[in-house]
C-alpha cells in the first residue's frame, strides 16, 4: 500500500496542469492499483451482518 | 449542578480547547497547513474526525428521545452509509487526492467551469452556515430549559471557544481537539448506559429490559415494508440515506476536508472506511440508550412533560394551570397502572407461559398507549397554551434523565459531552466554510494575492462565520425536532450538490453551461416540492440528483442538435 501512495505522490499533477481544464479526471481514470476489494468486503460484509442481527432483535423481541 | 460537575466540566472544556490550542499553536502558517494540516493526517485521526464531524450535540440530545418516543428504527436511516463510504472511497478519494484540491468544489471549475463551482459553493456555504447555527443553538436551547443557564450565553460560551481555537490553528486544531472530543463523548454514553442498566429494579438485567422494550415495540430495528411516506424504513434507508450520505460525505466541505487532510490515498480511503464500520454500531448505542430510557422509566415515574420550563410556565397560567393539574392527576393514576403492568409482563415472562406472556403484553401495551394518548394531550394543550414554543420534548429526555439520576461528577462529564459534540461537529463546519469562501470564492478573481494574505483573510473568515453562526443561534426559532431539522436542511440542497458531481465524475460528454443550468432549476423544483408536497424529506436526495441529471443531459442533448 505504501508502494501505491508514493506512485500517486508523485502522479500529482502541478498548478498549471489543474487549473487548464482539459485533462480533469473523471471516476475511472485512477492510477490507484491497490487491491481494495478486502476492505470494501469487509465494510458491506459488516453491514450485511448488522442488518441480520437487527432482523433477529425486531422479531425474537416483539414476538 | 454541583461543584463537583463544575469543576469537571469546566476542567474537561478547558483542556481540550488548551491543549488544541497549544499544539497547534505554530500550525496554519500556510493554506496547505491552516486548512488541510499540511496533508498529514493518519487514517485513525481521520476517522475520528469524520465520526465527530458528523456526531454534534444534536445526535446526543435528539437520538435517545427519538428512540425513547418511537423505538429504534431511526437506524436504518443508516444503512446507506456504509455502501456511501465504499463508493466515495472508489470513486471520490482518488480524484480529489490526485488533483490535490482544498475544497471538492475547486474540482468543478477543472471539470466544468467557474461559475459551476462558485454555484455549488454557494449551495454549500447557505445549507452549512445554516446547519452550523443550529448545532450551537441546539445544545444552548437544552441546557439552558434544563440547567436554567442563559441561552445567549451559552451560545457565546461554546461558540466563542470553538472559534477560538479553530482560528488558531485551523485544520489541525480541529483534528487535534476531535480527537479528545470523541473520547469524552464514548466514555460519558458507556457510563450512562451502564449505569441505566444498574438503576433498573433488583431482579432486572439487560435481557429482561431488551425483553420489555421489544414487546411494547421499541425495538423495530428493521421494517422491510415498503413505503415513501415512512421517513425511516429499510429501503429509504438504502436509498434516500444512500444518496444523503454521498451527498454529505463525497460533496459536503466539512466532510471532504477531513480526508483532503490525509496523507496519501490510502490514509483517505482507510479513514472513511473505518467510518462506514462504526457509524451503525455507534448509533444502535445512542439508541439503546433510548431504549433503556424507555424501560427505566417503565418503573421510575416519568414527568408528564420533559420541557419543564414550558411546564411551569402552563402550570401558573389561571386558564390552562387547572388542565394542566387534571392532565397530572391522571398521569399519576396511569403510571401506577403502567408500572404494575410492566412488573406482570416481567413476571409472566420469567413463567415461560406463552399464554400468560400475551396476556401481560396486551395489558401492558393498553397502558402504554395511555400514557402515549396522555402525552400527546399534554403536547397539544403547551402548544395551545404557548403557540410559540415546539411542545414535543424528546430533546429533554435524556438530560432530564442524567440530571435528575446521575450522581455528582458524572453529569460534569455528562455535560461535557454534549458540549464537546457541539463544538467539534461546529468546528469542522467553521473551518470548511472558511476554506470555500476563500478558496473557491475569494482567491479565484484574485489571483496575485500572496499566501500570507489568504492565510489572514482565511482566518477572518473564520471568525466572520463564527459570529454569523453565533448571531443565527442567538435568533434562532426552535423547529420539530432538532436533528430532523438539520437532516431536511441538508437534504433540501445535497441532492441538487451531488448531482453536479455525479455528473461531473461519470458523464464526461456534458459540460459546465448545461449542469449549471440543470443545478438552478433542479434545486428550485426541489425547493417548490418541499413547500408544496409531504414527500418524505430523504426523498429529495434522489429527486435533486435525479433531476440534474436528467436536466444536464437534455441540455446537452440540445445543444448538441443546436450545434
Amino acid at each position: 500500500m505504501k508502494q501505491d501512495s508514493k506512485k500517486l505522490e508523485t502522479s500529482s499533477p502541478s498548478p498549471e496542469e489543474r487549473g487548464a481544464g482539459g485533462e480533469v479526471p473523471v471516476a475511472g481514470e485512477t492510477t490507484d492499483t491497490t487491491n481494495w476489494q478486502a476492505w470494501y468486503w469487509l465494510v458491506l460484509g459488516a453491514l450485511v451482518v448488522e442488518v441480520a442481527f437487527f432482523t433477529y432483535l425486531t422479531r425474537a423481541f416483539t414476538a | 449542578m454541583s461543584f463537583l460537575d463544575w469543576l469537571i466540566l469546566s476542567a474537561t472544556l478547558l483542556f481540550i480547547v488548551g491543549y488544541g490550542t497549544w499544539r497547534t499553536r505554530r500550525a496554519g502558517q500556510t493554506m496547505d497547513s491552516y486548512h488541510l494540516g499540511d496533508r498529514q493526517a493518519q487514517w485513525w485521526g481521520i476517522g475520528l474526525s469524520i465520526v465527530a464531524t458528523q456526531a454534534s450535540a444534536i445526535t446526543f440530545l435528539s437520538t435517545p428521545g427519538q428512540a425513547y418516543d418511537d423505538g429504534m428504527r431511526f437506524i436504518q436511516f443508516y444503512f446507506g452509509l456504509p455502501l456511501a463510504m465504499v463508493l466515495i472511497a472508489i470513486f471520490a478519494v482518488p480524484i480529489y487526492q490526485r488533483l490535490q484540491v482544498f475544497t471538492a468544489y475547486e474540482y468543478l471549475e477543472g471539470r466544468f467551469d467557474r461559475r459551476t463551482r462558485t454555484l455549488a459553493a454557494l449551495l454549500f456555504l447557505v445549507q452549512r452556515g445554516l446547519s452550523n447555527g443550529l448545532s450551537l443553538y441546539a445544545p444552548a436551547l437544552v441546557l439552558s430549559a434544563i440547567l436554567g443557564w442563559n441561552i445567549n450565553l451559552t451560545v457565546w460560551l461554546i461558540g466563542g471557544l470553538m472559534v477560538l481555537y479553530t482560528v488558531v490553528g485551523g485544520s489541525r486544531a480541529v483534528a487535534v481537539t476531535q480527537q479528545w472530543q470523541v473520547a469524552v463523548i464514548f466514555t460519558g454514553m458507556v457510563v450512562a448506559g451502564y449505569l441505566l442498566v444498574h438503576y433498573l429494579p433488583a431482579g432486572i438485567g439487560f435481557t429482561e429490559a431488551m425483553q420489555v422494550a421489544g414487546n411494547q415495540g421499541e425495538l423495530n430495528l428493521v421494517d422491510f415494508r415498503f413505503d415513501p411516506n415512512d421517513r425511516y424504513n429499510f429501503w429509504s434507508g438504502m436509498t434516500g440515506g444512500l444518496f444523503l450520505a454521498l451527498s454529505y460525505f463525497g460533496t459536503d466541505q466539512s466532510q471532504v476536508q477531513r480526508y483532503l487532510a490525509g496523507r496519501n490515498i490510502t490514509e483517505s480511503r482507510l479513514g472513511l472506511l473505518m467510518n462506514g464500520l462504526v457509524k451503525v454500531p455507534m448509533q444502535f448505542g445512542i439508541l439503546l440508550i433510548g431504549v433503556l430510557l424507555f424501560v427505566f422509566y417503565q418503573f421510575n415515574a416519568p414527568p408528564l412533560t420533559f420541557n419543564r420550563p414550558i411546564h411551569d410556565q402552563v402550570a401558573a397560567s389561571p386558564q390552562y394551570g387547572p388542565q394542566l393539574q387534571a392532565l397530572e392527576q391522571r398521569h399519576a393514576t396511569l403510571f401506577q397502572a403502567q408500572q404494575e403492568a410492566t412488573a406482570g409482563l416481567v413476571q409472566a415472562l420469567r413463567t415461560d407461559d406463552a399464554a400468560q406472556v400475551a396476556a401481560a403484553k396486551t395489558h401492558l401495551q393498553t397502558t402504554n398507549a395511555a400514557t402515549r394518548g396522555l402525552r400527546t394531550e399534554t403536547q397539544a394543550l403547551l402548544k395551545q397554551a404557548v403557540p410559540s414554543v415546539e411542545a414535543k420534548d424528546t430533546d429533554y429526555v435524556f438530560l432530564t434523565f442524567v440530571l435528575h439520576y446521575l450522581p455528582r461528577g458524572l453529569v460534569g462529564l455528562l455535560v461535557a459531552v454534549v458540549l464537546s459534540a457541539a463544538m467539534g461537529s461546529a468546528a469542522s463546519g467553521l473551518n470548511a466554510l472558511a476554506s470555500t469562501t476563500i478558496v473557491d470564492l475569494y482567491q479565484p478573481s484574485r489571483p496575485h494575492l500572496s499566501e500570507a494574505h489568504c492565510v489572514r483573510a482565511s482566518r477572518w473568515a473564520t471568525i466572520g462565520w463564527g459570529v454569523l453562526g453565533i448571531a443565527f443561534a442567538t435568533f434562532a426559532a426552535r423547529l420539530e425536532n432538532l436533528i430532523q431539522a438539520v437532516n431536511i436542511l441538508g437534504s433540501l440542497f445535497y441532492g441538487t450538490i451531488l448531482g453536479i458531481f455525479v455528473v461531473a465524475f461519470f458523464l464526461k460528454s456534458i459540460g459546465g453551461r448545461a449542469v449549471f443550468w440543470a443545478a438552478i432549476v433542479a434545486e428550485i423544483i426541489v425547493l417548490l416540492l418541499f413547500w408544496r408536497t409531504d414527500i418524505g424529506y430523504l426523498w429529495f436526495n434522489i429527486i435533486g440528483c435525479g433531476l440534474v441529471m436528467l436536466f444536464a443531459a437534455l441540455l446537452s442533448l440540445r445543444r448538441k442538435q443546436v450545434l
